[in-house]
């Protein structure tokens, strides 16, 4: 069956603070990416401001922070480019669909695969980094079909539930996405990051009416 | 002031930027000294001695090694993560590589050991190793860490990539 989502990628702005508090707030937030679950909805405010803040129009930005919403859903979900390396033309990813329902589902894999296309075709990067718990085994797998190498596991690195788990490092060069959209062209036929800026353009040219 | 049968290991202060600045302009250059973006920065000796004369922050921790005859001979410590992790950074950068062989490494090690496990309560070290620093590899295997793998093409440095191996030693294993 075809995917008709109509999801996008945009820039995450002031206005959109309420959903991203109201993401890290959620325990798994919390247990599958990072934050600390004594910190007050203030702080928190706080941080995201700071954060989105960073994120203005500059030419060489340290961060990215990137809003996958959709007309039909709203807001979904947050993708995060840290640590953005000018020199090493490196930086690290995170991606957060805020939407329980839509985890497992095609949209996390495009907005992961459209961020890949944003990151060596647009920002001219030369490798993605990801940093994931073994407990969060449907990330994890996104990653390796998308190609990217296991390159380490730290074991014992973080603690949940008064358990210590592994940390897996992930790493994807230029090359290998190069691949990557060569195997996958046909299927992701439409949805490329590319496609997707067009099909916005074409609707702000014509507003439905 | 901690002084062995070896080396001297005291805290550092402002008169050490000339001895760490020299750490900073050495080739290759030390895994130990890169940044969260794998960056290399160069600091100047004036930023050096502010950075060595803010004793608050628990960041610039570093400890120097001296000789018994009071020559510095490189600088150590141990970077922790944040609290609620229960792991550190090993820092160990000696000035000559093959000063890593010498019993004033291996007594500087058993001190950061014991500073980490014993006093701190930490669960691991981990320690991070570029492909242009061997001798360094091998004071960590041959001190019993093991290799949690290799980050390919992370850094960047006189027209080519070079990979970053980590290495860790949990407690359990000392």
């Amino acid at each position: 069956m075809a995917w008709k989502s109509a999801a996008f990628l945009r820039r995450a702005e002031r206005e959109d603070l309420d959903t991203v508090v109201s993401w890290m707030e959620d325990p798994d937030f919390l247990r599958f990416l990072y934050g600390d679950a004594a910190r007050s909805p203030k702080q928190i405010r706080e941080n995201i401001v700071a954060m989105l803040g960073r994120t203005t129009g500059q030419t060489m930005p340290g961060g990215v922070y990137l809003l996958i919403d959709s007309k039909e859903d709203g807001p979904i979900g947050l993708i995060s480019l840290q640590n953005i390396s000018w020199r090493n033309r490196s930086c690290s990813i995170d991606v957060y669909i805020g939407a329980k329902s839509m985890r497992a589902g095609m949209v996390a894999g495009v907005s992961w695969y459209r961020a890949m296309e944003y990151c060596f075709d647009e920002l001219n990067l030369h490798r993605i980094s990801a940093f994931i718990y073994e407990f969060n085994s449907a990330s994890w797998r996104i990653l390796e079909r998308s190609g990217a190498k296991r390159e380490m596991t730290l074991q014992e690195h973080v603690a949940r539930d008064g358990k210590l788990y592994a940390m897996y490092c992930y790493g994807l060069l230029r090359d290998e996405f190069n691949a990557l959209r060569e195997e996958v062209a046909g299927k992701l036929k439409g949805k490329s990051l590319a496609e997707m800026i067009a099909a916005q353009r074409d609707e702000v040219a014509e507003p439905a009416s | 002031m901690i002084t062995g049968n070896h080396a001297v290991i005291r805290t550092t202060d402002s008169d050490d930027a000339p001895f760490l600045q020299r750490l900073y302009a050495d080739w290759p250059p030390r895994s130990s000294l890169l940044d969260r973006k794998r960056e290399l920065i160069v600091p100047t000796a004036d930023e050096l001695r502010e950075l060595l004369g803010r004793k608050d922050n628990p960041a610039t921790a570093l400890l120097a090694v001296e000789d018994l005859t009071g020559t510095v001979r490189g600088f150590c410590g141990l970077r922790q993560a944040g609290p609620e992790l229960a792991y550190g950074e090993l820092l160990l950068m000696l000035f000559d590589e093959l000063h890593y062989r010498e019993p004033l490494a291996l007594e500087t090690f058993a001190y950061l050991c014991k500073n980490a496990f014993a006093e701190k309560r930490l669960n691991k070290l981990l320690a991070h190793c570029l492909d242009t620093e061997p001798e360094w590899r091998g004071f960590l295997t041959g001190r019993g860490f093991t290799c949690d793998g290799k980050q390919r093409d992370v850094f960047f440095t006189r027209g080519e990539w070079h990979d970053l191996e980590s290495f860790s030693l949990l407690r359990g294993a000392v």
